[in-house]
Order: structure tokens, then sequence, then C-alpha cells
């Protein structure tokens, strides 16, 4: 008996909307098993974490404030993966957006000035941090997601010094904290909640880099190199600068998501600024596949889990831990999912080529 | 004579530090060499470091933990090979998500270790040696640092002097011919992903039972990282990435040891050291050696046999 792999000429629509949806609630199972592994109630532990965000005023607001940073490192890795680059530095573009949005905010004046030039630091901060693995890819071909991935560590290491050393706050004991911001370098909020102007932001970052995709020739150029280097090649698209290009479009959005973290919610800098936004970004980017009003629903799905760790989490002390675990098996349930889109098993028959 | 003794214990303490890293260098030397790029190390790791943790702890006895880390490893690594190699899905996504399905498991599992102490691997004291002023204090180590010394002149034969290892090199170079000449492309690739999570495993279980001696979330700390650009620096040969290990496991102990005589630099400031070192060695390698060591040609090409058009 022989098995075959066959390549699909025809895949039927349904299977994009049915892989999605059961790669979801494969992972809610798989993660339920763990949940009852280490005693815990699966069905009390996901009626904790959606009446959290959804029955009341503080989770729906909470929710939408921890999409948006999601929404935008989704689209930090989104952009470059469309020029075929796996930008996995979102987090250490972060950081460094929220190093720089933070030094601005502590010791620049005057105070009218002082939030303009965070936002212009904090994106000018996640490009610089993007552009290094960004050339080293386009001149010496050097694997961007190892570059991306330890100049991560590289990031989050400068902040924590920054707060253990030369920024730590006057007023902060041991805590590895910066002094609060001034008044006027923290975000606006509405309703009494943590919901700050950044949110909506995010909402008209995404549509930009959507008109930008979708709508430009530079969208289509990118896309071009990413899915066909040899025929871009030959229209004269520059790779090097696509390359380049699409990792500081990506790397300032990550730092503009730095700075919003720190300006709107944080309201300093801190060495934890992040839970691993950015490296959820990846499964965000995948999910929504280059399309970034699908960024924007993936991130609340992701929102959501976080939300939802976070209460589970102080209900029954269960690890945060577990939203990764959740990220990685739809993530694998999903791309498993894939190949049945592409191909299709036939059993039987003899071994003959 | 602080100097002398300084110097041995540093090269001692790299040679320790730099364990963890050689096994899973070579483990996925041997993954790539089939032409299966595991970006999961660091996932990979880091679930042989818990594993090895919890089975010492609960077994008392450290080698049973580095096995369980070990096999932890291969599980791990299982789920990659099953969706590269079987499925053909595209390597870098599972990789990426072998890390967050590794860091996040550990995370979850892990949270009631933190804090314990576990019965840790012991220094084996070599008879003769052990009276040798120095030299003593350099080969002072836990038996895992010698079969990892021993690992390498035993994978370069095994990969340049035997039939397995030809193949090996074939699959990865050139999978089509290989797979007319009868090797079996996929299982070759199925059984080096394997190996590369095991000896990842072991990696990480010597991390936790005889360098760090302790469990805490994330314990790898980009490790993982740090041992797929050491592939590249040793040209995935063998003989070449246990200088590269030792010497990261240098930069790593610099730290402390700096500290420990009294040098004033902060210690959050060197850790941002090896990973910074680390791209420059990568950027190094990528430049000067392009020629010489290439990567395997198919490294990261799943490898479908039926292509009709």
């Amino acid at each position: 008996m022989q098995i075959k792999i066959e390549r699909r000429l025809e895949t039927p629509k349904i299977i994009y909307v049915i892989i999605p949806i059961a790669s979801i609630v494969a992972s809610l199972l798989f993660v339920g098993i763990l949940l009852l592994a280490i005693g815990v109630n699966p069905f009390e532990a996901y009626g904790v974490m959606l009446t959290r965000a959804f029955g009341t005023k503080f989770g729906l607001t909470e929710l939408f404030v921890k999409a948006a940073p999601i929404i935008l490192t989704g689209l930090a890795v989104s952009i470059p993966l469309r020029a075929g680059l796996w930008n996995i530095g979102a987090e250490g573009q972060l950081y460094m957006g929220a190093f720089a949005a933070s030094w601005v905010a502590l010791y620049f004046s005057p105070p009218s000035a002082v939030l303009p030039l965070m936002v212009i630091f904090g994106l000018l901060a996640g490009m610089a941090w993007a552009s290094v693995p960004g050339i080293l890819k386009a001149k010496f071909d050097l694997n961007e997601i190892i570059s991306t991935l330890l100049l991560n560590y590289v990031a989050i290491y400068w902040v924590e010094y920054l707060v253990y050393g030369p920024m730590r706050g006057k007023e902060v004991y041991n805590f590895p904290y910066s002094d609060l911001f001034p008044d006027y370098a923290i975000l606006p909020r509405f309703l009494g909640t943590r919901f700050h102007v950044g949110v909506i932001a995010s909402f008209i970052i995404a549509l930009v880099i959507y008109i930008l995709l979708k709508k430009t020739s530079y969208g289509f150029a990118i896309k071009v190199v990413g899915s066909n280097p040899k025929a871009a090649e030959f229209a004269g698209t520059s790779r090097e600068k696509m390359i380049i290009s699409a990792m500081l479009i990506g790397g300032a959005i990550a730092g503009f998501a730095g700075m919003m973290e720190v300006s709107g919610l944080h309201l300093r800098l801190r060495a934890a600024v992040s839970p691993g936004y950015g490296y959820t970004g990846i499964p965000v980017a995948l999910l929504a596949r280059g399309n970034p009003v699908f960024v924007i629903a993936a991130a609340f799905l992701f929102g959501l889990l976080y939300v939802g760790g976070s209460a589970m989490q102080t209900t029954f002390g269960i690890p945060v831990a577990i939203v990764d675990v959740f990220q990685a098996l739809v993530v694998l349930f999903i791309i498993g999912g894939d190949f049945f889109t592409r191909y299709r098993i036939s059993i039987g028959g003899d071994r003959n080529d | 004579m602080i100097e002398a003794e300084f110097i041995a214990s540093l090269i001692a303490a790299s040679m320790r530090a730099g364990t963890p890293l050689l096994f899973a260098t070579l483990g996925e030397i041997i993954a790539e060499r089939s032409g299966v790029l595991n970006l999961g190390l660091e996932g990979v790791m880091v679930t042989g470091a818990m594993t090895g943790f919890y089975v010492s702890l609960i077994t008392g006895n450290p080698w049973l933990g580095i096995l369980a880390g070990g096999i932890a490893g291969l599980l791990l690594a299982l789920i990659h090979a099953f969706f590269t190699v079987s499925l053909k899905v595209d390597q870098a996504v599972t990789g990426l998500m072998l890390v967050l399905l590794g860091l996040g498991l550990t995370g979850f599992l892990g949270r009631d270790l933190v804090g314990k102490v576990a019965t840790y691997l012991q220094p084996l004291n070599v008879p003769f040696l052990s009276t040798v002023p120095y030299l003593s204090e350099i080969l002072k180590h836990d038996p895992l640092v010698y079969v990892g010394i021993f690992l390498v002149p035993l994978l370069w034969f095994l990969m340049n002097k035997t039939r397995y290892g030809m193949e090996l090199f074939a699959v990865g170079e050139n999978p089509e011919a290989a797979d007319t000449m009868g090797i079996h492309v996929d299982k070759i690739r199925f059984l080096a992903v394997l190996i590369g999570g095991f000896l990842a495993g072991i990696g990480g279980a010597h991390l936790s039972l005889a360098y760090a001696k302790v469990w805490t979330d994330g314990l790898t700390a980009g490790r993982g990282w740090i041992c797929l650009a050491l592939v590249i620096f040793s040209g995935w040969m063998p003989q070449r990435a246990i200088f590269g290990a030792y010497l990261f496991g240098g930069l790593d102990v610099l730290s402390f040891k700096l500290q420990a005589i009294g040098f004033g630099v902060s210690y959050h400031f060197m850790r941002m050291i090896p990973y910074v070192f680390t791209i420059l060695v990568l950027l190094f390698s990528v430049i000067k050696e392009k020629e010489k060591f290439g990567a395997p040609s198919a490294l990261g090409k799943p490898y479908i046999r039926e292509q009709k058009f």
C-alpha cells in the first residue's frame, strides 16, 4: 500500500472558512485538557474569560486597549511578510519605541511639543531598530529571523538596564520603573477607563496600511518582490529597496506601539512594557494572510486571550503563559489544515513513478 | 596569582556554560544538514530544561532528568518533523510556533517548580588530573561536558566517513537526486529532526541540572537563537561548533565573573553583549565565508515527490 500526496487542482471555498474556526475550537479543547491537568474546570475558566471581556464596561474597553498594540504588531509583521521577510523583531522595535518616547517624555520641553515628539521619536526608534536586520538582509543576505530575534533581547535588556540604572525614578522604591510621565506626555483617555486615543490611532494606521498595500504601486511592488522575486527583478523593482523599506515601515509601526503603551497605559517606562505583543503579531499576521483588515479581527481574538488570560490568572492562578500555548496551537492547526487546501491524500495503489 | 586562577575558572565556566549550546548546536547541524531548519530550538531547549528539572526533582536522579529532557525535546521535534516533513508545511512558521509552544507549556506547567531545588549533576573527579593545579580546575566538570566533547569527533566521523553521513548530505543538498538513488528522503529528514530535538532537549536539561541549577520561566533566555547563529558560524561542521559554543559560554559567564572581581559595569548592560556579539559574529561569518562553507542547498525547502503540472 502506498500513501500518495497529490496537488489539488481546485480548493473548495468553504475550506478557508472551516479551517480557522476548526483550529480555534481544537485549540480551545487542547488548552481545556491542559487546564484539567492542573485541576481547573475549563468551562469555568473560559466562562471567566468571556464574562471579563464582555460582561463589564471595563472589560470591553480593556479588550480594545489590549487589541490595539496587537493590531500594530500584527501589521509590523504583515508588511515585511508580504515582501517575503519574517520580522520576528516587533517586540524589540516596540521596546525601542517605548524607550525613545519615554526619553522625550521625561527630559524634553516645551510641554506642548512633547506628545508629537514622542510619536516621532517612537516611530524613528522602531524604524532604526528594524533597519539593522533589513539592511543586513538586503546587503549580506543575513537571515532576518535570527537577527530580528536577537535584537529583541538587546532592546529588552537595554530598557531593563535603563530602568534599573540611569532612568530609574526617584520615587519608585526598588521597582524597575522610571518616574511617572508629566501630564502633558500622556495620551488622553475616554469614558473614565483606560481606553486611550492610541486605540483609535491603531485603527487608522491599519486603514492607512490597507490603502498602501492594496491601492498603491508600492503595495503592488512589495507583493511582487515577496511572491515572485524573479518577476520583480525583471520589472526593474529593486529588491534591496523593497526589503529595507518594508522593514522600516514595520519597525515604525511597532515603535509607535511602544510609544502608545508607555504614554497611554503604563504612564512611565518600566522593564515589562509588553507581555509579548511583538510575538503575538506573528500568529496575527498569519491568520490575517497579510490583509490589514483581517489583522484587526485577529488582533481582537488575541486581545480577548490576553484579557481572559489575566482574568484566569487572578481567578484561578493560571499562568498567562497559557496564552502562548493557545497561539501556537491555533497556528499549528491552521497550517496543518492548510495542507488539505493544497493537497489531497490518496491511499492505495502500487509504487510507481 | 589571582589572574591565573581567574582565567582557569573562566575557562572552566565557559565549558560548562557552553555545553548546553554545544548539544543544541550539534543537534541543529544534523537537522539542517538534512535540509530541515528547526527555528524552534529555543522552545525545544526550554522544554528539555523544564522536563529534566521536573524529573530529577521527583526521582532524585539527575540522569533520568537528562534523559527525560532529551525525550521531551524529541517529542517537540516530532511535531516539527510531522508538520515540515510529512505535511510539507513552511519550516519557518512551524519552528516559530514551536518556540511559542515550548515557552508557553513550560511557563504553564513549570509554575510550581520555580524556587524548588532538584538533584543536580555532580562534577566528575578525574583520577590523577584532579591533583594538578589549574588543570584540575579547568577539567572539573560534570560528565555531560565530556559527553559533549566526545560527540564532536563522533558526529564528524558519522557525517564525513559513513554511509549515513553521505545520505544525510545528499538529502540536504539535492533531495531529488537522492530520491532517484533510492534514498528515503522523508525518512532521513524525519530522523535528523528527531535526533536534533533529542540533543537540544539534553542541552536544555544540562542547563537546568548542571549549569544554572535552577528552573525559572524562560530559563534558556535566547540560547536557542544563539545556537541557530552558531550553526551558521560553524559552517554546519561539528568540529567548529565546539569553539563557537565555548566562546559564547564564555561570554555568558564573563558578566558574572567581572562583577565578582568588581568590574564596574551594570549587570543589565552586560546581558546585552552576547546578543550583540552573536549578530556581529553572524555577519562576519556570512560576509567572510560565503564561498567556502555554504548552507545545505535544500535547507528550508520541503521536498514533495510528486510534482505534476
